[in-house]
């Protein structure tokens, strides 16, 4: 008796633990697919760190996710689409094995629909990692300009683009809010105490870019970094790509012609019964 | 006084047996006629050709490109697209716009274009390709764009040979009057990729679909060196 009901609650138990590990396991992929992607690149921009390599981790996985070999001042990687959680960046010198204790590293969150630049800043004793938050839509028509100012020779650099001041007296590792110009080619001048650089860009409508002032050898270098990009002009509407050679086509209307079959048919047959009718008292008139 | 009405009775009995004759043969004439437009009316519908399988077509050879710089490299102009699991292999012609302002559909239903207000396919943000679901009679270069599927590889083969590979990430379909412009035509932050024709209902009034299929795609991580 207690070993038959024993049995039926063990029977039961495993039922419901079944269930409920059945459910967890369709609730667990569900959740992590809603939480989205988000975007991720990597830059150097420490004008007297050498070379190094940058490794990007997904949270509490050892293994490396992307690994950048000798990147040096300058060097900017493209945007790793990745699932939206936490993230660890860490520089190691290129001797090193990936296993050591990187130089530096840093956490990031990555949100989705978030676009993020972590980047090695500062003079090569004082490197820190920052995360800059980049921007991924612009005002219909124009364009998005920040500047970053990664030159150690000059103290504070205005940079300034037709008349529009996008960075006044920026000390090192200075970063711009984003601003809004007008689409086109662009003049850009960086004016430091003693060094000066100029440079002639053409940016395009609908996209986001960032300026970065760098040292070079006795001049002020200026790069320009795609943050995003879009189309120049924005089409208008839907796009007409098919004539209905394939498409379902309905028949002809079929009321009408149920409508007019019936009135004929109800014409003739009264004009029938009037014909009918009418010969009959002329029989009885005769 | 009795003749009068009898001659009217008979007057009219004179007129009215031919007129109703005539009402009778014009009343079989009507139905009969109203008949033959009902069969020819039930007979001129059809339904929609079915898009079936296409022949799976080789992966193209050549020189993967890999993911664009943020300091922009140069990307070749886009000549050619190869989506192997449906079958689609075109040149790619190039497209502007109309003048009312939308995307200028390509002038051959065989053929896809690339829109060239759009970054170039490889380059950073989204490039546009649009093509014709159909042609009056039959099926046209996308006609089997929506039986693309997620992870499905879109190949667009530049001047220099080398080959932009897109990975799909999803097939949206979308009413004309809630066209997702940000979305297709927007920045974006890298190389991604958008395939754009017709769908759903054909509105023949006006001679145009009422939907738009749209397939997302990203470039795909280049594998080894």
């Amino acid at each position: 008796m207690t070993q038959a009901r024993n049995a039926g609650r063990l029977a039961r138990l495993t039922v419901i633990l079944g269930l409920t590990v059945g459910l967890l396991g369709f609730a667990i992929p569900a959740a992590s697919a809603s939480k989205g992607t988000g975007w991720l690149r990597l830059a150097h921009l420490s004008p007297n760190t050498p070379a190094v390599d940058v490794y990007l981790y997904s949270f509490g996985h050892p293994n490396a996710r992307i690994v950048l070999r000798h990147v040096s001042y300058g060097m900017v990687s493209p945007y790793e689409q990745v699932p939206a959680g936490e993230y660890t960046v860490a520089m190691r010198t290129p001797t090193a094995s990936a296993r050591s204790r990187p130089v530096l590293s840093t956490t990031v969150n990555v949100a989705s629909g978030h676009a993020y630049t972590v980047a090695g800043m500062g003079p090569a004793a004082g490197l820190t990692l920052r995360v800059l938050r980049d921007r991924l839509s612009a005002p219909r028509g124009k364009v998005l300009v920040r500047v970053i100012q990664a030159s150690m020779h000059q103290s504070a650099v205005t940079v300034a683009a037709a008349g529009t001041v996008l960075g006044r007296d920026l000390k090192f590792t200075a970063v711009t809010r984003y601003q809004v110009l007008s689409p086109g080619e662009l003049a850009v001048r960086a004016t430091g105490e003693s060094e000066h650089g100029a440079r002639r860009f053409r940016l395009a409508a609908n996209s986001i870019y960032t300026l970065v002032v760098m040292d070079d050898s006795g001049h002020l270098k200026i790069t320009r970094l795609e943050d995003s990009i879009g189309s120049q002009v924005m089409p208008e509407g839907g796009a007409q790509m098919g004539f209905g050679g394939t498409a379902a086509r309905p028949g002809g209307p079929l009321l009408p012609w149920l409508g007019a079959a019936a009135a004929g048919l109800l014409a003739a047959a009264g004009a029938f019964i009037g014909l009918r009718r009418r010969r009959r008292p002329a029989l009885h008139a005769r | 006084m009795r003749t009068r009405p009898g001659r009217h009775i008979s007057a009219l009995r004179v007129v009215r047996r031919p007129i109703a004759a005539a009402v009778l043969a014009c009343g079989l004439l009507a139905a009969g006629v109203s008949v033959a437009g009902l069969a020819v009316a039930s007979q001129s519908g059809r339904t929609a050709l079915p898009a079936g399988r296409a022949r799976p077509l080789p992966a193209p050879l050549g020189r993967q490109a890999s993911a664009p710089r943020p300091t922009r490299t140069h990307v070749a102009r886009p000549v050619r697209l190869i989506i192997p699991s449906i079958g689609v292999r075109t040149r790619l012609i190039h497209l502007g716009l109309t003048s009312s302002g939308a995307l200028q559909p390509p002038a051959s239903t065989s053929a896809a274009g690339w829109y060239t207000g759009s970054p170039r396919p490889g380059a950073i943000g989204a490039a546009v390709i649009g093509g014709h679901i159909d042609s009056l009679l039959g099926p046209g270069v996308f006609f089997r764009l929506h039986l693309l599927r997620r992870g499905d590889r879109v190949y667009v083969r530049r001047a220099d040979g080398s080959l932009a590979v897109f990975q799909v990430t999803s097939v949206r379909s979308y009413a004309k009057t809630r066209f997702p412009t940000e979305a297709v035509y927007g920045p974006a932050p890298g190389a991604e990729l958008r395939l754009v024709t017709c769908g759903g209902a054909f509105d023949y009034a006006t001679g145009h679909y009422l939907s738009n299929v749209i397939v997302y795609a990203t470039l795909a991580r280049r594998h080894g060196p």
